[in-house]
């Protein structure tokens, strides 16, 4: 190690400009939407005034925070679809296979897939006469003209959003999978194989116990994921018909209300949230934690 | 282990089946946007197949939208953020890694925990702060939040901390200061991390969509994934053939820099977060 002085002079000369950008747009951030949330805040006038509780009063009594607070929770429903999916994917591609790597990278597309143009494609796929409808007429789901209008219609728009997140996100969980799978001992499987267990015996006292580190981590990203939804009801409803969750409902009073101290304050209560899931979870996750440890 | 046939036959149709799911929306808007004729849209399974297949649609979206300028624009924000998010956590995992300095836990610990907390909470403060510093409607302001990465950071530090001491300590040895061995020992040594976060970043500022469509309001300013749709779901989307041909040609970049880079995708050492 160099002379400690200098060395040091050094190190901040190399950490600074990252953390001036990070402390400014990152950090700063979550301490001004605590400052906002106490703000009667309103862009146009630009002025400031302390009003105690009354954005958090007037979150409890609005009716559309409400349901989007319920929609942000109910999208974690997507969770377990999305550990499933991706679960069976990867057992599905991860032995070789001539063609496999083409599978895999088709899975994995629409993770890399601009959101707002695959939001496009899937108002089309959701339209009245779209895929969807024909294909549930097709299999004898319903009878022809009794679909419903997907985007527009209370109580389907956030299906619509649910099932293109698992469309969008399920190749990530399965590449996670994958390098778990990788990680799955060989004779392990095949001692198994010799003792007679069968391919459902197999998975469940061989590979799935040695994949729950790889679940509880999947878990963790995929709920704040489901917790953070926004932009996939942005590009697919843009929250119309009950479809708005927690952050659509920060963005909407924001910069359509122009009342910042509202947002602030929803945003203020979703960082909250978010901040002690992750820490129940965090926890459960012990020594599983991918954080606390250089891998 | 060899497996019978039957098995195998079963997990080919069941990966064709969920190729199809993945695939469907974009196949059907591949063959109506080449379909010059528009009226089977909404037939199926027909209007899977395209009919009198032809570049008409295709021409039409360079007349009906600045698509050049936005792709142009979308080309400008990631090589602007991936050269600046390089010239920032590069050096930045390098001292968490290699340097010891007061300070050092909290800053990787801060950046950690940002980590599992979703980055669009901030988008309010940060327009207003953008909007301080003036910079509303410019490229600056859509790249500037983007730089300082926590992931870019928790990967550069990872990866300079696999590299052999003895080499650092050595360089240094040779009387190289902390730049000279940051640029030409422990950097080329890194590459492949290097490459990876260059990567990864780049497909996350060419996707961004939420951002520049907060701070850019000029339409010959936009990027593609915020023009693009604008022009779509605005008064421009007059025609179903018209909007497939142009998600369609959205399309094509991030599949064509994803099939030459897939290995860094399907391969990961380390993800970022999704979305």
């Amino acid at each position: 190690m160099a002379t400690p002085g200098l060395s040091t002079r050094t190190a901040y000369l190399f950490v600074a400009p990252c953390a001036a950008v990070f402390a400014v747009f990152t950090v700063w951030p979550m301490l001004y939407n605590g400052w906002l949330a106490f703000q009667d805040y309103f862009v146009a006038e630009r002025a400031a005034a302390w009003n105690d509780f009354a954005n958090f009063v007037l979150l409890a009594e609005s009716p559309r925070f409400h349901v989007a607070l319920r929609n942000s929770l109910l999208m974690l429903l997507t969770v377990p679809a999305i550990q499933a999916g991706g679960m069976g994917l990867a057992l599905l591609v991860h032995r070789p296979l001539a063609g496999v790597t083409v599978f895999r990278a088709i899975y994995y597309l629409p993770v890399v897939i601009t959101i707002s143009i695959a939001g496009i494609v899937w108002r089309y796929v959701f339209h009245y006469d779209g895929v969807l409808n024909w294909a549930l007429v097709t299999l004898g789901v319903m009878p022809q003209g009794a679909g419903p209008q997907w985007l527009s219609q209370p109580g389907w728009a956030l299906f619509a959003v649910m099932a293109f997140s698992f469309w969008k996100y399920v190749g990530y969980y399965m590449v996670l999978y994958l390098v778990g799978l990788a990680a799955v001992p060989r004779e392990l499987t095949e001692a198994a194989v010799l003792d007679g267990a069968g391919p459902w015996a197999r998975f469940r006292h061989v590979t799935w116990p040695l994949l729950a580190p790889v679940t509880v981590l999947c878990t963790l990203l995929a709920t704040i994921g489901a917790l953070k939804t926004f932009q996939e009801v942005l590009v697919l409803t843009g929250g119309e018909s009950d479809s708005g969750t927690t952050l659509l409902f920060v963005y909407q009073s924001a910069f359509f209300g122009f009342n910042f101290g509202v947002a602030g304050a929803a945003a203020l209560l979703f960082t909250l949230l978010c901040l002690g899931i992750a820490a129940v979870q965090l926890r459960l996750l012990g020594r599983h934690n991918p954080f606390a440890r250089g891998q | 282990m060899m497996q019978r046939w039957p098995v195998v036959c079963a997990r080919y149709a069941g990966m064709a089946l969920f190729a199809m799911f993945t695939l469907f929306p974009f196949l059907w808007a591949l063959s109506v946007g080449l379909s010059t004729d528009p009226s089977g849209i909404w037939h199926f399974p027909a209007a899977f197949v395209p009919v009198e297949p032809g570049a008409y649609w295709f021409k039409r979206v360079f007349a009906e939208m600045p698509f050049l300028r936005y792709v142009g624009n979308s080309l400008l924000l990631s090589a602007l953020t991936v050269a600046g998010v390089l010239a920032l956590t590069v050096p930045c995992g390098y001292a968490l890694a290699q340097l010891r300095f007061p300070g050092r836990r909290v800053l990787f610990g801060a950046m950690l925990l940002t980590l599992t907390l979703p980055s669009e909470v901030a988008i309010v403060p940060n327009f207003v702060t953008i909007s301080r510093l003036g910079l509303v409607d410019s490229h600056l302001g859509v790249v500037l939040p983007n730089l300082a990465s926590a992931f870019g950071v928790f990967l550069m530090k990872q990866s300079f901390e696999q590299l052999p001491a003895e080499v650092i300590d050595a360089a240094r040895v040779d009387g190289a200061g902390e730049w000279q061995v940051l640029l030409r020992v422990a950097a080329p040594l890194n590459l492949p991390a290097i490459g990876t976060l260059a990567i990864f970043t780049l497909v996350t500022a060419w996707n961004d969509y939420l951002w520049p469509a907060v701070v850019l309001t000029t339409r010959t300013r936009l990027p593609i994934s915020v023009g693009v749709f604008n022009d779509l779901t605005g008064p421009f989307a007059v025609s179903t053939s018209l909007v497939m041909a142009a998600v369609v040609m959205a399309v094509v970049p991030v599949i064509v820099l994803f099939a030459l880079t897939q290995r860094f995708f399907l391969a990961p050492q380390a993800l970022p977060m999704r979305g």
